[in-house]
């Protein structure tokens, strides 16, 4: 009797997996262990903070990667990793005429990893862009567009307009010639408008060419304006994926 | 139609549990790898291509050809071609108006949710998408007057006349800038009324007829208005058109998701078109080059 009551011995690797998943202070975070019954890997779907994004359940043909490639999701995950190396980038950057080429030289020479965060955010960039033009093509061309969808259509959109924006915003930062002529290309063509094109052109620049206020409105858009705009539209945009029944399917 | 579609919604079982599958694992699951995988080819890109950094702003150095940022390329194509105000802002703000009202024009909800869900919606996409690419390609390199380059360099190469020069008579076909100066515009001039055309198109008097005070003339530059604005916009709106008599015709076009279809693949297959041409394809002076020709001067 007594001998069957004993526990059996751990084996060295349960010693492991209770010594980093059954403490005081994991258990903290995470109440529950691996969610290993459906109605647990729903409730962790439905209690956390950034998997509640989701549906606790989905359409079948949904999860097929050829249905969405995953598009939208990744145009997100660019976004995050941008944030991140973003606000890393922050760090090191004085966005004034006389520091800001100086700052990402020095970023690129003396920082441990500069140059790999400079390029990370640059290619994080362009690829946001290829990926949103990608996610809208693969939305249109599975008429996910259709009704009760129009909206969510029109917010991504206004998306595109901002991820376009963000990056060109972005672009006159480094201060180089690169930059720098790329801007007054852009500004120009801004400044053809047929009406308020002069005036819209200098508001964006602060001045008739690009100069010190040019530098300071791009950087604040960039750090902190359009990442707000851009992260109250991704929220309805998600909320409405949700709302209208989650990803379109035939009829 | 409407019938059959309200028909299935309405035998539509409330929750169809048994096609459903749970978040955790499937989707997670796919969404953490899709994301590792870009993490780790972005990290590989980043490790091997710097991002690039030229010489330090220089307002009196420009360099030569100046470009925007690549993903505004097709816009600065655009400029090459037609008055700034049509290429920079009226185009783009009319492209993204129509683009965001797609779904309120198409509203039928057959064929959602599937990848092309109309019977020739493969077709309709190629062709589109094709013969956009195209005849952008064909009318870029009109511009660019790569066709009389061309033509001089063959029949001079041939042998067949060793100073070979495009003929003055088709001196109009050289670009769409020869539509202005190609065509002898005052020696084709009749009279209307106290008008002479084209000379008095130029400008428009926008005076009180019959008083003294003098006509306030409103310029109408007439030749380039037609080769920078008529016929820029006129191609814009006349090429989608023919693009959706001709599927007709073929018998493509049932529904508006066709035409659709049709139209937005049209207009990806600009869109790429233009971009990789305004990136890759211009040199010095806005010229076209191949990209190995192309070098960046700073004047
Ligand atoms: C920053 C840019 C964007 C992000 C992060 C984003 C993200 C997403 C995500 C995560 C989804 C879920 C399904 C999927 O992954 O495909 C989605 C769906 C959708 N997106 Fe976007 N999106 C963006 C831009 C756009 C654009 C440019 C459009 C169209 C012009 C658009 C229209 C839609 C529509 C209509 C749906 C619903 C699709 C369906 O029901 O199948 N989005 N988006």
């Amino acid at each position: 009797m007594a001998n069957l009551e004993r526990a059996p011995r751990k084996s060295f690797n349960d010693l492991i997996y209770d010594l980093i998943f059954k403490n005081y202070v994991w258990q903290s975070i995470f109440r529950t262990g691996y969610p290993n019954t459906p109605r647990n890997q729903m409730l962790a779907v439905a209690t956390n903070v950034f998997l509640h994004l989701h549906p606790t359940r989905i359409h079948r043909t949904h999860v097929k990667i050829t249905h969405t490639y995953c598009l939208g999701g990744l145009s997100f995950f660019m976004f995050l990793g941008l944030t991140v190396t973003g606000v890393l980038l922050m760090f090191y950057y004085v966005p004034s005429v006389e520091r800001a080429y100086q700052d990402i030289q020095a970023l690129e020479a003396n920082v441990r990893f500069g140059q790999l965060l400079r390029n990370m955010h640059r290619w994080m960039a362009h690829a946001m862009i290829i990926l949103v033009l990608l996610h809208m093509m693969r939305v249109f061309y599975t008429g996910a567009y259709k009704p009760p969808r129009e909206f969510n259509w029109v917010v991504g959109v206004v998306l595109f307009i901002l991820t376009l924006l963000l990056s060109f915003t972005g672009y006159l930062l480094p201060w180089d010639q690169l930059a720098f002529w790329a801007i007054t290309v852009g500004t120009t063509m801004v400044g053809s408008a047929p009406v308020l094109g002069d005036e819209s052109k200098f508001l964006l620049l602060g001045g008739f060419s690009v100069g010190p206020n040019a530098l300071i409105r791009f950087y604040t858009l960039h750090v902190i304006g359009l990442p707000l705009v851009i992260s109250i539209f991704l929220a309805v945009h998600f909320w409405r994926v949700r709302r209208d029944g989650g990803l379109a399917r035939p009829l | 139609m409407v019938s059959r579609a309200a028909a299935a919604v309405r035998t539509r079982p409330r929750r169809e549990r048994e096609q459903e599958v749970l978040v955790w694992p499937d989707l997670v699951f796919i969404e953490f790898i899709s994301a590792l995988i870009f993490s780790i080819a972005l990290m590989v890109l980043s490790a091997m291509v710097n991002a690039p950094l030229l010489n330090r702003a220089d307002p009196d150095t420009t360099p030569n050809p100046s470009k925007a940022p690549w993903y505004f390329l097709n816009l600065q194509e655009l400029l090459l071609h037609m008055e700034p105000a049509w290429a920079g802002v009226i185009v783009p703000t009319i492209a993204l108006v129509l683009l965001a009202a797609i779904p309120y024009w198409d509203r039928d909800q057959e064929g959602q949710g599937v990848w092309f869900g109309t019977k020739f919606a493969g077709r309709l996409a190629i062709f589109g998408f094709t013969a956009a690419t195209l005849i952008t390609s064909l009318l870029i390199i009109w511009d660019g007057s790569l066709h009389v380059v061309w033509t001089e360099n063959i029949i001079r190469g041939l042998g067949l006349n060793s100073d070979f020069s495009w003929p003055g008579g088709l001196d109009w076909f050289r670009n769409l800038r020869g539509f202005d100066t190609g065509i002898p515009w005052d020696s084709l001039g009749f009279t209307i009324g106290g008008f002479t055309m084209f000379a008095d198109w130029r400008a428009i008097p926008l005076g009180i007829p019959g008083t003294t005070t003098d006509p306030w003339l409103l310029n109408l530059n007439f030749p380039s208005f037609l080769s920078q604005q008529i016929i820029p916009v006129a191609t814009m709106v006349g090429l989608p058109v023919l693009f959706v008599l001709f599927c007709k015709a073929l018998g493509w076009i049932h529904t508006r998701r066709d035409i659709a279809l049709l139209i937005f693949s049209a207009f990806i297959g600009v869109y790429l078109t233009t971009t990789i041409v305004g990136t890759a394809f211009r040199g010095q002076g806005q010229d076209l080059k191949p990209p190995w020709d192309i070098v960046v001067l700073e004047e």
